[in-house]
């Protein structure tokens, strides 16, 4: 048995590979078609994202390692140790898992100090209570918020808020309006950042492009779009100011009731918890440029910054661990690994023998085909499997870093999820409060409402993209 | 627990009523008896006595019935024509059920859930002593709901002499509370021990939050000036509870609702309150 390098990771057992029939290759890329199918119609076959990816991930190693396709054996560490390290293992993006696993910590313990409804209630009172006031309010919010935390969180901060300070105000007729543009908004802002988002994270660090790059360059789209979204939303949905001054003084009663102090569980925690998530920015922003950080990456700065909030919780430390969307981070898991098969069966080389026609087409014509294409195939199915696939494929072309090519599957992945409520899991909370607070919304009903927001959105990041990226 | 649910209840419980001072109108108030002419004269004046120090109370136009109201058809045409923002009267009127004092009478039991303007059920003519009526100095309102109930606070504000002191009082009744409590101890996915605390914290702060609101209100708006607010917030057995409070506290006033939106008769409370507790004013709205 040959020993694979570990520092090198998996991409360099990989970088001769084996000769594969064809009907092989075939067999493999039928199971990535059926993963991809379960994960589109996870809701009608009632089964959670992980097992899907688990199943699926058992079966590909089953057969993948039957046919000879997995590189076995032990590798070989940086310190030149012997290590038997299951193939399978190898297979996951690690660095990933610990961005997301520790930043969703560090979330949830921030969030509990009750810093972020603080905010939240602290606009809704700056607005006044007037409806034009509080969608630019909450729209911003929406988009900060899921730049900085994560687009499901963001949307139940928000639409959670939406609901109760509408219901306040007597304003109920406006809630899909203002839900419906902050599920559209959470999108734009997973742009926002590195971290915003899992494609970004994925396709960014496949690609090596830091934090402040990314955000460098997301930002001005961001705000365009933002901006844009917002307008038409007012207008689609006559969200009109206040006209007179007797309406101005009633809203302002009535949003004057709200208290940002009461899910506060600590004033020393709270301020605590602010002074954090400014460091944690930070230190993320910087992960790529500060001494030991950039050695030990953005996984440990979140893990680590997880670590400290949880030291305030240190006898019940468990109520967040059972907090953790266990499921998603087994989707990923079973995803990399499902991914990683695929890539020793060949298959990712056969779609990138597809996509190299795409690429073909120049940077202009190209990475627009690209981006529309992966919004479209985003706004069906999960866009992680998309971003996962499309990363190794251009990373396997050696595309370089300040390509286009990845900005359009950046681009793609996140505002495909716009079409469609399944299109994101962000648009599938903004449904789910819809249906909650009793209001009528369909797959279709919705489709037919955002889709000429992502429309505008999809052209605005393609003559972005093809004006200033390419 | 969805976090959707989790941040709802954040913001509901962030979303709270605060209280805005309305305006308590007393330009016509009728005094209603079954006493020949003096005899009703007297206990008018003892009712304008008692009522002195009260905010608008003395430019009101002062109407007079005195054993004109024998049917209750009659008194509630009396105060249709009449109009008045306050009916004074007492129990049993125009009847000898006093002796038995089981009930209210027709009359104040009709007249409470009929009229808009509130009714000052006093004291019986032999009980309207200078002890028992005396002044408005020790006022106490009285709800199961008192969060958002601004109506109730604005009329005890109003009776509340200056000087005097004002006590809104809630009381949770436990027996429901232990009834529901029972049942969620049978409900496996909910914790009892943390459904009790969190759902007892969580009824108990309402209310003392609302006060808070009313005594901001209160300094904000110079109204009330020289009032004192004392709150008295707590579970138990309602009607045991208010009878105590009264009692250790010697009321000079009750404030309460009678009126309940999903029936036709008083409100649960507010009957054998003003059955029981035969010598304390009450105004009943």
């Amino acid at each position: 048995m040959t020993p694979t390098v570990l520092a090198a990771g998996a991409a360099a057992a990989s970088s001769t590979p084996p000769d594969v029939p064809l009907w092989v290759t075939t067999i493999f890329a039928g199971l990535l078609v059926g993963l991809v199918l379960c994960l589109a119609f996870e809701e009608k076959i009632h089964a959670k994202k992980s097992l899907i990816a688990g199943v699926f991930a058992v079966i590909s190693l089953f057969l993948g390692d039957a046919l000879g396709l997995l590189p076995v054996g032990d590798v070989v560490n940086i310190w030149g140790q012997h290590l038997h390290l299951p193939v399978w293992l190898q297979g996951v993006d690690w660095p990933v898992i610990g961005i997301i696993l520790g930043s969703s910590l560090f979330v949830d313990v921030a969030s509990g100090s009750g810093l972020f409804t603080w905010i939240a209630v602290k606009l809704t009172k700056a607005s006044g209570g007037d409806p034009y006031k509080l969608l630019w309010s909450y729209g911003v919010m929406t988009v900060v918020f899921s730049a900085v935390l994560n687009n499901v969180t963001a949307m139940i901060i928000v639409g959670s808020l939406t609901a109760v300070s509408l219901d306040k105000l007597d304003r109920r007729d406006k809630l899909l309006g203002f839900l419906l543009t902050e599920g559209l908004l959470t999108n734009i802002g997973g742009l926002l950042t590195l971290i915003s988002s899992v494609p970004n994270i994925i396709v960014g660090t496949t690609a090596g492009i830091s934090f402040m790059k990314f955000f460098v360059v997301a930002a001005p789209f961001v705000v365009v779009a933002t901006v844009v979204t917002i307008l038409l939303a007012a207008k689609q949905f006559g969200i009109t100011r206040l006209a007179d001054d007797a309406a101005r003084a009633r809203a302002t009663a009535q949003v004057a009731g709200f208290d940002e102090n009461e899910g506060l569980s600590s004033r020393a925690f709270f301020s605590f918890s602010a002074v954090m998530t400014l460091a944690f920015i930070v230190c993320i922003a910087g992960a790529s440029a500060l001494p030991v950080l950039r050695d030990l990456g953005m996984a440990f700065v979140a893990c680590a910054f997880a670590v400290i909030m949880l030291v305030r919780y240190k006898s019940e430390v468990d109520r967040f661990y059972r907090a953790v969307d266990w499921d998603l981070l087994g989707f990923f898991a079973g995803l990399f690994i499902v991914i990683n098969v695929m890539e020793h069966a060949q298959v990712l080389a056969l779609i990138g023998r597809g996509l190299e026609h795409v690429l073909a087409m120049g940077d202009l014509l190209g990475s627009g085909v690209l981006l529309v294409a992966s919004a479209g195939f985003s706004s069906v199915t999960d866009n992680i499997p998309l971003a996962a696939m499309l990363a190794k494929i251009l990373g396997g072309l050696g595309t370089p870093g300040d390509s286009a090519f990845w900005w359009s599957v950046i681009f793609g992945a996140n505002l495909g999820g716009n079409i469609t409520p399944i299109g994101s899991a962000s648009t599938l909370v903004a449904v789910t409060i819809i249906h909650k607070n009793k209001l009528p919304m369909t797959f279709a009903g919705f489709v037919k409402a955002a889709v000429p927001y992502a429309a505008v959105q999809i052209v605005l990041a393609t003559a972005y993209l093809l004006v200033f990226l390419r | 627990m969805t976090r959707i649910d989790q941040f709802e209840s954040v913001f509901r419980a962030a979303a709270k009523s605060r209280y805005t001072p309305g305006e308590v109108k007393l330009d016509r108030i009728m005094v209603v008896t079954d006493l020949d002419a003096d005899a009703g004269r007297r206990y008018t004046a003892r009712i304008a006595t008692f009522l002195e120090g009260v905010t608008g109370i003395d430019s009101a136009a002062w109407t007079a019935l005195h054993g004109e109201t024998e049917t209750v058809g009659a008194l509630l045409e009396a105060v249709q024509n009449h109009e008045p923002d306050l009916v004074c009267t007492y129990r049993n009127l125009h009847s000898g059920s006093f002796r038995w004092p089981y009930t209210l009478g027709d009359h104040a039991a009709v007249l409470t859930q009929v009229t808009r303007a509130p009714v000052l059920l006093l004291p019986r003519p032999e009980d309207m002593t200078d002890e028992a009526v005396n002044n408005t100095d020790r006022v106490m309102a009285i709800t199961d709901h008192l969060a958002g109930d601004a109506r109730l606070v604005d009329h005890a504000v109003a009776f509340t002499r200056t000087g005097g002191r004002l006590t809104l009082a809630h009381v949770e009744d436990d027996g429901v509370f232990e009834r529901y409590l029972d049942v969620v101890g049978k409900i496996p996915e909910i914790d009892t021990d943390t459904a009790r605390e969190l759902i007892r914290a969580r009824l108990l702060k309402e209310p003392a939050d609302y006060v808070e609101t009313i005594r901001q209100a209160l300094a904000e708006g110079g109204l009330g000036a020289g009032i004192q607010v004392a709150s008295e917030i707590t579970m138990g057995h309602q009607l045991s509870v208010y009878r105590a409070l009264v009692e250790r506290q010697r009321i000079d006033l009750l404030v309460l609702n009678t009126k309940d939106d999903d029936q036709l008769a008083m409100h649960g409370l507010a009957y054998p309150l003003a059955v029981e507790l035969r010598r304390v004013p009450m105004l009943m709205l």
